[in-house]
């Protein structure tokens, strides 16, 4: 719909797709997260609201199944989980935390020149299914995430799945995919499925 | 011919002599650079325990690093890899970056975390303790976190690792950026731990080019910078800043000194031969402590080689009193009675050193009185058979008759000496500053930056004071962690209180046996456990039989035997302890190093709440307190000393009057000298006093020979060529090294000179006749 200049063999500019990303602050979307781990026997499903306050300020709220609250604002992060004290630690201890909150600080402003600087960009699909793979740059988060894969529709983002070193995987579903309805152990084939609209519930 | 070669034979029979025995010495010769071999022995267990941790505690072996010049990345590389490095090093007792240490991890050391982490003692492992840090690792799993914990869950889902690993990091750890230390302004932080002690200069340097040597060989190098600091590294610096500038300071004044001989002698053979007596005094002086004590203190050599220059005057009387066409040995015939009573009664002063009790002192005396035995018979037996017979008459000169004309003539008031010696007890009573200067450091001090610095990364790392130490008396190991347990409540609120900002107390890495037994017996059993455990993870994602580790775990340490010292020290974590336990007769001290000492008034009145088991050790005032107890030895030798001279002298002269003539302008300029630097509001350390000794020495010399009626004008005309060039001789050899910017040499320096000046003059208006 916004894609302007698509290459005639169909292919998507990654650069030009990060653009159209951009959102306007504040944005807020609720979520639904599904994670697989070797350590569980069914996935864990989160359910919450997401919000984008500007570069480098995000913040996640869980409301199911539990209670928390995660902020990420002027280089520190901060946990409050259920009634216990908040716990906060600055950036620059987890350089890995930092460089993947910096790149998806970079998505959703649209700022295609900086997620470059951290990530190998790919972009596949049409302008109303398209996905982005990014590729860590920086070892360090290389040796904690193998891929940031982000599912989309023009200019909307559905699905974020990230690929963990360990090979567990996580889907953050926003937009229209926030609500869909998940059985307690869908199988991270059907959640993979639901971002690429494959298959829907 | 035939005597010119004799000679040349005899003087290489001469050298061959020496440098078989010397080299040998030079080799059986242990010199240490510990401090504590140069000061008194320790006479109550405390002062044993200072002199252990002087230099030997762990926080003065440790080095502060921090590198820079590189982006984070390479900086945290850096500093893994430098850790890697001192850790294969054997001169290296740890190395410390803040890296969370998987080695720490041990798998055979796991269920010990139960007994070691304070967990137990607050909660239980029930079903409602169980579900609330399960449903938490829930959360984690889905937290930015899941990746450092996932390996851990399963063994120890209650993360006690995690606390135990945060437990024993340092009290005031510096920021953790990319799993290692990095400071405020983005260098990367380290701690390193010698195995040599932080006063041990030389063993000091050796560490640290192997610190260097690592650093540099590291493949991520490129223009990063490493910085060093701590005591170890202040006192290498400073040793080798010391020996830099001696020996510049030597290479000059030893030019000086030749070109000095050449005009005074116009002989190069004269030159060369005359450092033949000092040469030999060095050697067997060195031969006879390698004999007696079998090592020797660095100071110890200094000290005695500085003494030992009152012997190059003894070839210089010989050349200066060589009449034209006499045999050399007529000419030391002359000499040598006056020689003599020189030599030995400056030998037998020395005996009372032996007699201090100090080894450094009683070293001291053994080399001094061997090297001068050893010049002076030289002088008298060996240099008279090498000398050439052509010589350069030095009476008759123009101006030297003028000069002995002129003293002859100068005016020597009686009152004067007496008016000097009230003067100067007026000046020393209201002379401004301290008498005495306790602090050694005081005369090799840390330049000011770099102290700053230190200062600075210290604080960053909160890396421990050097000053204070809390002990901790206890009959056993176990009495002693008792009560580090039982005071930790008090130190934590005198932390609070911003007595200080860290304690690190024993207990911290390894309680009681009780208090490990008292956590064992709260550990339920397996069946018990394991019905807590699925009731708390009912509802809860975990796969089924994941926990199965963590029920091993806490089974294998219901049966543990608790951990002892001796035990944990195996640990791969054990060291920290081991070095904070020491064994004394029947009892067992535990040594707690503090950080930041802000009031340490407060910390000493907490101590002595104690009745005695607590106790602060400021290393500081204890090691102060040594160096006065050591001057104490040297001043009650020095007065042994000065009465064995009159002894001796008198005894030499057969007359007390004239013993008199020749001690009384010696013990005045001693004390003008002492005077001159009080008034100018210098405090005396050990050094001036060695360099006062030195300076009577050469004054003895001054007031015998002047004191001695000579047999003719031509004979008073050489005493006084011998003097005057002794006298230019020591002025630029001092005289350079006052100088200096170093405190230490300017001390001796300025010492010997103004001695040096004084005992000249006052030996000719005291002990020389005026021809009236």
């Amino acid at each position: 719909m916004l894609l302007r200049a698509t290459p005639p063999d169909g292919a998507l500019d990654p650069a030009q797709l990060v653009a159209t990303l951009k959102r306007s602050v504040p944005a807020r979307t609720a979520y639904v997260e599904v994670r697989y781990s070797g350590l569980l026997e069914r996935p864990l499903i989160l359910r919450g609201e997401m919000e984008y306050l500007g570069p480098g300020r995000l913040a996640k709220r869980v409301d199911a199944p539990y209670h928390e609250q995660t902020a990420i604002a002027d280089g520190r992060a901060s946990l409050r989980r259920g009634d216990k004290p908040e716990r906060s630690l600055p950036l620059t201890q987890i350089p890995e935390l930092d460089s993947f909150l910096r790149g998806f600080s970079a998505l959703l402003g649209g700022d295609a020149a900086a997620l470059a600087r951290d990530f190998a960009l790919t972009a596949s699909g049409s302008s109303t299914r398209w996905q982005l793979l990014l590729k860590p740059r920086d070892a360090r988060l290389a040796r904690r995430v193998t891929s940031l894969r982000v599912d989309g529709s023009g200019s909307e983002p559905w699905c974020f799945r990230t690929e963990d070193a360990d090979g567990d995987v996580g889907f953050l579903l926003v937009g229209p995919l926030a609500a869909s309805t998940l059985s307690p152990r869908v199988s991270s084939m059907q959640v993979d499925a639901l971002c690429r609209g494959i298959a829907r519930k | 011919m035939r005597a010119e070669l004799r000679k040349a034979i005899l003087v290489a029979a001469w050298l061959l002599a020496l440098a078989a025995p010397g080299l040998l010495a030079w080799q059986n010769l242990r010199i240490s650079g510990d401090l504590r071999s140069f000061m008194p022995p320790a006479q109550t267990p405390d002062q044993q325990l200072l002199m252990e941790q002087i230099g030997d505690g762990p926080g003065s072996r440790l080095l502060l690093l921090a590198i820079s010049g590189a982006d984070e990345a390479t900086l945290a590389e850096l500093s893994r890899g430098l850790v890697a490095a001192l850790k294969a090093d054997v001169q290296f007792e740890q190395a410390f970056n803040g890296a969370f240490d998987p080695a720490t991890l041990d798998s055979d050391w796991l269920p010990y975390r139960w007994l070691l982490s304070p967990t137990l003692d607050s909660h239980t492992l029930d079903a409602a303790f169980l579900a609330d840090q399960l449903q938490q690792r829930v959360a984690d799993l889905a937290s930015p976190a899941a990746g450092l914990l996932k390996p851990l869950l399963a063994r120890d889902p209650t993360l006690e690792v995690l606390a135990l690993a945060q437990r024993w990091s340092p009290p005031k750890a510096p920021q953790v950026r990319d799993g290692v230390w990095f400071s405020s302004d983005g260098r990367a932080l380290l701690l390193a731990q010698t195995r040599a002690a932080g006063f041990d200069p030389a063993k000091q340097q050796e560490a640290i080019a192997a610190l260097q040597a690592a650093f540099a060989a590291l493949p991520e190098r490129g223009v990063a910078e490493l910085e060093i600091s701590g005591p170890g590294w202040f006192s290498a610096r400073i040793q080798a800043q010391t020996q830099r500038e001696a020996d510049r300071i030597g290479l000059a004044s030893s030019v000086g000194f030749m070109l000095l001989l050449l005009l005074a002698y116009r002989s190069v053979p004269a030159l060369l031969l005359g450092a033949l007596p000092v040469l030999s005094g060095a050697v067997l002086g060195l031969v006879a402590l390698a004999l007696v004590f079998g090592q020797a203190h660095g100071i110890t050599l200094a000290f005695g080689f500085t003494l030992l220059g009152v012997a190059q005057e003894y070839p210089l009387r010989v050349l200066s009193h060589r009449r034209a066409g006499e045999d050399p040995l007529t000419s030391v015939r002359a000499l040598w009675p006056l020689l003599a009573t020189a030599i030995v009664s400056a030998a037998i002063a020395y005996l009372a050193f032996l007699a201090s009790g100090v080894p450094g002192l009683q070293q001291l005396a053994v080399f001094t009185i061997a090297g001068l035995l050893a010049a002076g018979f030289s002088t008298r037996y060996l240099l008279p058979r090498v000398l050439p017979l052509r010589v350069h008459d030095v009476a008759g000169a123009r101006w030297l008759v003028a000069a002995t004309g002129w003293l002859d003539h100068v005016p020597r008031p009686r009152w004067l000496p007496w008016l000097l010696l009230l003067v100067g007890a007026v000046v020393l009573h209201r002379a401004p500053g301290p008498m005495w200067q306790n602090d050694l450091a005081a005369l090799t001090p840390v330049p000011r930056d770099l102290l700053q610095r230190d200062a600075a990364l210290r604080s960053e790392l909160g890396a421990p004071d050097v000053r204070y130490l809390l002990v901790l008396h206890g009959a056993d190991a176990e009495a002693v962690l008792a009560l580090s347990q039982r005071i930790e409540p008090e130190i934590d609120a005198l932390i609070a209180r911003g007595a200080l900002d860290a304690v690190e107390l024993p207990s911290r890495y390894l309680p009681s046996l009780a208090t490990q037994r008292t956590r064992q017996a709260k550990l339920p059993d397996r069946d018990t456990l394991a019905v807590a455990l699925a009731s708390a993870s009912d509802g809860l994602p975990f796969r089924s039989g994941l926990f199965a580790p963590f029920l091993d775990d806490v089974e294998a340490a219901r049966g543990l035997a608790p951990l002892t010292p001796a035990v944990f020290a195996k640990a791969p974590f054990g060291a920290r302890l081991a070095s904070m336990l020491v064994e004394r007769k029947g009892e067992t001290l535990g040594l707690a190093t503090l950080s930041g000492v802000h009031d340490a008034a407060a910390l000493e009145s907490f101590t002595q709440t104690s009745g005695g088991a607590l106790r602060l050790l400021d290393l500081k005032a204890a090691s102060e307190s040594l160096v006065a107890d050591y001057r104490e030895r040297i001043l009650r030798a020095l007065g042994v000393a000065l009465l064995l001279l009159v002894v001796t002298v008198g005894v030499a002269l057969r007359s007390l009057r004239r013993a008199w003539r020749v001690l009384a302008p010696m013990s005045l300029a001693t004390v003008l000298v002492v005077v001159v630097e009080r008034g100018s509001g210098i405090s005396l350390s050990l050094f001036h006093l060695v360099a006062v000794t030195l300076a009577a020495g050469l004054g003895l010399h001054y007031a015998l020979f002047f004191e001695h009626r000579s047999r003719d004008a031509a004979e008073a005309q050489r005493t006084l060529h011998a003097t005057l060039v002794c006298v230019a001789a020591a002025l630029l050899v001092f005289g350079l090294q006052a100088l200096s910017s170093l405190p230490v040499l300017r001390a001796i320096g300025l010492t010997v000179a103004l001695g040096v000046g004084f005992h000249f003059c006052l030996s000719i208006l005291m002990a020389r006749d005026g021809k009236d």
